[in-house]
């Protein structure tokens, strides 16, 4: 049996997994990445739009700050985020963007003097100021209050990801690519690594690890059509899943992104409509102020999504023989402005449409996108029942999303999830003894080793076949708009896939490289997440954030103001377990209020009231207070000792 | 890795990359020269003979050979650029059978226009190292014999024309191929968009390689036919019916 | 869409080895699939995976034209697979080689991974600051020209697909030359003013034959790289930077 030893082994090179084990490396630690790809190659490149962070310098962001940021945030989650880590990102968010530039990323910056931007379809002029220029800018995104998302161009995600690649090589962190983790090595109470299978080679190996971390992002491969990558299919959320003992959180919460192109899905940044693009419907009418006049084409990605297709179903939508579809139109922005600034977006119209998106519209349509649930972990990003495990990024719901996340507050949060919990993992390391039970790690590696025997070895089901039927059941019945009589349908279904997955096999009978054989070993995982998001879906009997209930349209905060946990407590299980952990109002800086979308469909919170007043009397008790000793008064939260600082904005120091 | 790099640090490789531009550049203009003063045969027989002589500073005698030896002066000038000039650009050969499969196979599969370029260049190069090396060597050896019989004669009668003729080709495709990559290692390409200034920059160098294929091509055949003619006499020296009629001398034969 | 040539009957030949099983010999193999509108050589693979040769070795992770994943030799180029459709080919023949001059895993996959991160390390791909400088992350960020930035960006859209590194002649004679996506990197890390590095410090890098002295302008770089870096551009700069840094 080969063993690979290290204090710290992160499993995930995406951006979150880069951060994380570069703090740890930082600190001294022995340092693993795995990684199934190039780590540059992790589906974190594929953002464009940009990361937020409040640091007011373009003169749309001023005025900006944690308090803000905090507030979009909370409100974009539907409330159903954890505050406390809300905050600590927020407060965090503006060291990430300023350490992401002395890594290297070229941010844009600010240009000062007048420049000629879309807002509301109409061409305006802003001034920057003389005393921002150089500074770094930022753009639109949906669901916020101020500009607050910093950007290159709409390679942002690209440009991140490289810096923080960049500096792993620096650091000179091994990462060991083209691994896959299959299984989390554990006694039940602490994780001590994983099992690994080369992806080449074939071969198992047992990576041995003071802390193991999971950063390998999101599940959007669940669904047939998503504009994540094809890697994007919750391995590490399944293998969390699998050990029984940890729970994973929120997983119905699903978003959709409104402007994915048809029929393919690929992604056009949201930094289209933070622009100022327009969704039009096929008699070229631009609806969204209809529904939603405040915030437009800009409210948040749950609502647009959800308002495109209740156009489409109006019969507005453009047919096409991939069903309907809209149009998004930034012909408006003119030329120039597309080419430097959505230029990836020209040449995904250019490559995969055939279109030229200066003079033509652009079919999207609402499409997944990103996975607010995930492995759940306290704010520091442990495990709240296996010591020893961490996760951190899209993986994770330590919960800084709630229901819904805000465009640009993803590669936002892998960073600060990084830095933060990878403090927290060092800690974790420095504090662990080193013994570890060789005959439980040995037995995990013998338990894979045979399942692998097994699926070679047999005769039966065929994971394409299953993985397809699972796709498909995620598609039609548990999307943007969801039904008690779909869901069930498709818990059933995916229930009678579970079953026939324990009888998967491959034609292709080779033990190395062999990607059929990668499909048998993940089908099974997939439908097991699938299970978690469908029951997860039909058991939360209101509307929250993505979470869109037809059956239920409000928001029920008397009821299900909680966060849905689950778990596969037995391998012979055919349905994940579900329990729910309530939000505490009374310890919440932000009560339930309304996010401001449409006409607000809540049942309130009995707390609700009582915390407001409360929030009330604080303030009013503290007359000359700032407003971090307020904040302080009200939900006093915690951070590595590093990250506390207040954050300097031009033109208000510290303020 | 660093210590490696470090340990192997030096300007050589440096000079050596300008030297090889440098003397491509002289080479290059030179052929380019010399192709003209070739080609004045195509303007008639006087013509050619006073070019011939300008060279020999014929002008500053009084007697009708003028001072060969510079012509043999500037032979071995430029023998020395060229060979130069050759030996640095040997480094960049396929020097194995290996490297040798590995660029064909490149240009079977990939077709692309300038690596198939550079191909040619280092064939023409590898075809001129020898070809080049006797005309010099002659020129050199014999520089009082050129004129638009002895010249001819050559041609023909002396059967240098299928040397001149494989010569005219690679020299004519490596000079201007030589020109176009020397712009394209040092130059940065201007305007909005370097790949369409890079595109037309190509059709230049196309156009001066059919040019000058074709200048080399109409001065060949016009020695070839010089030569044919002069056949029987081959051997005797050209002189000038102007220089005939002016002069007294009966020295024919002194070109 | 494209979908002017749906029906045809595409004929893909492709490469077929498996290094790693005893006795394999390269070969091509010819799959035919029929053309939907739209289809993309990342559709057509994942067909022929599903349907023909569950063995089929390939990489695809953003199947978006952005992670550089998918680079491969289509009909002769080197391109990035996901982003080329098949209504693209007049003729129904497309002829897949996986990318020469990288670690063949087998079929269509090579290792660009490795050979990216010895690349890395060769030309140190992060900035060097100022030694001991300590940032104070709570504090305003250094200014920088805003021309300045989208010049950096220019650069940094490398996606280290590998595809001028296929495409390059030397490079394939001669392993131990930098390559293009090097010269690139530097580029990117010259022109970045937070990066302190002098040109004398880049002459220990490219100021050889196996760096910048060793190209031989042959351009496959530059007309082969799906995101259009400006190769000759920044080749030639290098170029006469190096040769004022001789010494
Ligand atoms: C098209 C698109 C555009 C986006 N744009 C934006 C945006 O503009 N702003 C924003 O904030 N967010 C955006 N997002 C979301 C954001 O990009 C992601 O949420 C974020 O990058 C996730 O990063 P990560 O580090 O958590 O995971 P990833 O980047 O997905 O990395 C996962 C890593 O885990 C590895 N891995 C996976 N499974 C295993 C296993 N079993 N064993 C070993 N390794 C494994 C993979 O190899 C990979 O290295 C966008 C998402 C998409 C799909
Ligand atoms: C002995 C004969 C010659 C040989 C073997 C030879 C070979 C080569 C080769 C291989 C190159 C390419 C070098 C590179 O890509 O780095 C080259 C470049 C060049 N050659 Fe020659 N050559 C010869 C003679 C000539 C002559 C006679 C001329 C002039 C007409 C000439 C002009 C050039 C020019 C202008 C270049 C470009 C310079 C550069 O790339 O730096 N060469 N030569
Ligand atoms: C200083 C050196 C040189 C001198 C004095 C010289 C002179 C001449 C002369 C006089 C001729 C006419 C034919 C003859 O007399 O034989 C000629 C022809 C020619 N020379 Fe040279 N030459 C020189 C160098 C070169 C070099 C370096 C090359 C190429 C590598 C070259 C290529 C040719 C060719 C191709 C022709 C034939 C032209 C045609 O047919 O159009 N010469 N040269
Ligand atoms: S320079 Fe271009 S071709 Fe080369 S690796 Fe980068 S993106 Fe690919
Ligand atoms: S193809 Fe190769 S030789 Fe130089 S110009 Fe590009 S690196
Ligand atoms: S799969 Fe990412 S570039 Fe093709």
């Amino acid at each position: 049996m080969k063993t690979v030893f290290a204090d710290s082994l992160i499993i995930g090179g995406g951006l979150a997994g880069l951060r994380t084990a570069i703090a740890t490396r930082t600190r001294g630690l022995d340092t693993i990445v795995l990684s199934l790809i190039p780590a540059k190659r992790s589906h974190s490149a594929a953002a464009q739009g940009g990361m937020q962070g409040s640091l007011a310098a373009t003169i749309k962001g001023e005025g900006d700050n944690e308090n803000v940021h905090f507030a979009d945030t909370v409100k974009g989650s539907d409330w159903g985020c954890d505050q406390q880590v809300a905050r600590m990102f927020a407060n965090t968010a503006p060291k990430a963007v300023r350490e992401l530039a002395t890594w290297g990323v070229p941010w844009t910056r600010v240009r000062r003097g007048p420049r000629q931007v879309v807002i509301n379809a109409e061409r305006v002029t802003i001034t920057e100021k003389d005393d921002n220029h150089g500074l770094i800018s930022a753009r639109d995104f949906g669901g916020t209050r101020k500009w607050r998302t910093c950007y290159t161009a709409d390679g942002t995600g690209h440009t991140m990801l490289y810096a923080v690649d960049n500096k792993a090589i620096e650091f000179g962190i091994a990462v060991h690519e083209r691994k896959e983790a299959i299984a989390l090595i554990h006694d039940g109470s602490t994780c001590y690594g994983a099992v690994v299978r080369d992806l080449i080679t074939g071969e198992l190996i047992a990576y041995v690890a003071r802390a193991t971390t999971i950063a390998t992002g999101g599940y959007g491969r669940l669904y047939a059509i998503s504009t994540n990558s094809v890697i994007s299919e919750g391995m590490g959320t399944a293998i969390a899943l699998e050990t029984g003992v940890a729970s994973l959180g929120n997983m119905e919460a699903v978003q959709f992104h409104p402007t994915a192109i048809v029929p393919v899905g690929i992604l056009t940044t949201e930094g289209c409509r933070g622009d100022g693009g327009l969704l039009k419907d096929k008699d070229g009418y631009r609806f969204m102020p209809d529904y939603e006049p405040g915030k437009k084409e800009l409210a948040s990605r749950d609502v647009v999504s959800r308002r495109m297709t209740e156009h489409m179903r109006k019969g507005k939508g453009v047919a096409s023989p991939y069903g309907d579809h809209l149009w998004l139109d930034i012909t408006l922005l003119g030329k120039e402005h597309i080419e430097k600034n959505l230029r990836e977006v020209k040449e995904i119209c250019e490559y995969f449409l055939g279109i030229d998106p200066v003079k033509e519209y652009i079919p999207v349509r609402p499409t997944q996108h990103y996975s607010m649930g995930g492995i759940r972990t306290k704010p520091t990003g442990e495990s709240r029942q296996l010591s020893g495990l961490f996760a951190a990024g899209e993986v994770s719901c330590w919960d800084m999303h709630g229901f819904n996340r805000l465009g640009g507050n993803s590669v936002a949060e892998t960073i600060v999830a990084g830095m933060i919990v990878g403090e927290y993992v060092a800690d974790y390391c420095e504090r662990s003894s080193v013994d570890i039970p060789t005959s439980v790690v040995r037995a995990f590696v013998m338990r894979e080793e045979a399942a692998i025997t097994e699926i070679i070895g047999r005769s039966g089901e065929d994971p394409y076949e299953l993985k397809r039927e699972m796709q498909q059941i995620m598609m039609e019945k548990v999307g943007i708009f969801r039904m008690g009589s779909d869901l069930q349908e498709a818990v059933d279904g995916l229930r009678g896939l579970l079953l026939r997955s324990r009888n998967i096999t491959v034609r292709n009978k080779a033990r190395h490289s062999n990607p059929e054989l990668v499909e048998a070993i993940r089908v099974p995982k997939m439908i097991k997440l699938a299970l978690t998001v469908a029951c997860g879906a039909l058991a939360r009997t209101e509307s929250r954030g993505a979470h869109a209930r037809e059956d239920y349209p409000e928001r029920n905060d008397r009821d299900w103001l909680n966060r849905t946990l689950s778990w596969w407590k037995d391998e012979k299980d055919d349905l994940p377990v579900l329990e729910y952990e309530n939000l505490d109002v009374m310890s919440m800086e932000m009560p339930p209020g309304t996010r401001g979308y449409g006409k607000a469909n809540m049942i309130a919170h009995p707390d609700t009231e009582k915390r407001v007043k409360q929030i009330e009397e604080i303030k009013e008790s503290m007359p000359n207070a700032d407003r971090f000793e307020v904040q302080r008064a009200i939900m006093p939260y915690d951070l590595p000792e590093k990250y506390q600082g207040k954050n300097e904005r031009v033109g208000v120091g510290f303020e | 890795m660093k210590d490696l790099v470090e340990s192997v640090r030096s300007p050589v490789p440096a000079w050596l990359d300008v030297t090889q531009s440098v003397t491509g550049l002289v080479l290059a203009v030179f052929m380019w020269i010399h192709l003209f003063l070739v080609s004045s045969i195509l303007l008639g027989k006087d013509a050619m003979y006073y070019v011939t002589g300008f060279f020999e500073l014929r002008f500053l005698t009084d007697w009708q050979h003028g001072y060969p030896v510079l012509v043999s002066i500037i032979a071995i000038g430029v023998f020395a650029i060229f060979i130069l000039h050759a030996g640095i650009a040997l480094r960049k050969f396929p020097v194995s059978w290996r490297q040798h499969r590995i660029i064909r196979d490149q240009m079977r599969t990939m077709k692309h226009s300038d690596t198939n370029l550079w191909y040619y260049q280092a064939i023409t190069g590898f075809v001129m190292f020898f070809l080049g090396s006797v005309h010099i060597y002659v020129m050199a050896s014999h520089p009082d014999k050129i004129g638009p019989y002895a010249s001819s004669d050559r041609f023909v009668s002396e059967h240098f024309w299928p040397l001149y003729l494989v010569l005219l080709v690679a020299v004519e495709l490596h000079a201007t191929i030589g020109m176009y990559r020397l712009a394209v290692k040092w130059i940065t390409f201007g305007g909005k968009d370097p790949r369409r200034t890079r595109k037309r920059l190509k059709v230049l160098k196309n156009a001066l390689t059919v040019f000058f294929l074709t200048v080399g091509a109409a001065t060949f055949v016009t020695y070839m036919k010089i030569g044919l003619e002069h056949r029987d006499q081959a051997g005797e020296r050209y002189s000038p019916a102007t220089r005939h009629s002016s002069v007294q001398s009966q020295q024919v034969g002194d070109e | 869409m494209s979908g002017a040539n749906d029906g045809r009957t595409l004929k893909f030949h492709i490469l077929k080895y498996d290094p790693q099983q005893g006795g394999d010999k390269p070969r091509m193999v010819t799959y035919e699939v029929k053309e939907a509108p739209g289809m993309t050589i990342f559709i057509a693979l994942n067909e022929i995976r599903e349907t023909q040769d569950r063995a089929l070795q390939f990489d695809f992770v953003c199947r978006a034209g952005i992670c550089g994943s998918c680079g491969m030799v289509i009909n002769g180029k080197p391109d990035l697979a996901c982003r080329t459709l098949t209504a693209k080919f007049k003729k129904p023949e497309i002829t897949l080689l996986p990318l020469p001059a990288f670690d063949l895993i087998g079929d269509l996959s090579v290792n660009t991974g490795s050979y990216t991160r010895a690349m890395s390390e060769r030309v140190r791909t992060w900035i060097h600051d100022e030694e001991g400088k300590q940032v104070d992350l709570n504090e305003l960020e250094e200014r920088m020209d805003p021309d300045l930035a989208d010049e950096i960006y220019e650069l940094d859209r490398c996606i280290e697909c590998g595809c001028c590194i296929s495409a390059c002649a030397t490079k394939r004679m001669r392993d131990g030359f930098l390559g293009a996506m090097g010269f690139m990197k530097v580029a990117r890390f010259a022109v970045d003013s937070r990066d302190k590095r002098s040109d004398s410090d880049w002459y220990e890098v490219i100021g050889n034959d196996d760096g910048v002295f060793g190209c031989m302008s042959l351009m496959g770089c530059e007309d082969n790289c799906p995101k259009d870096l400006p190769h000759q551009t920044k080749i030639a700069y290098l170029r006469r930077k190096m040769v004022g840094a001789a010494r």
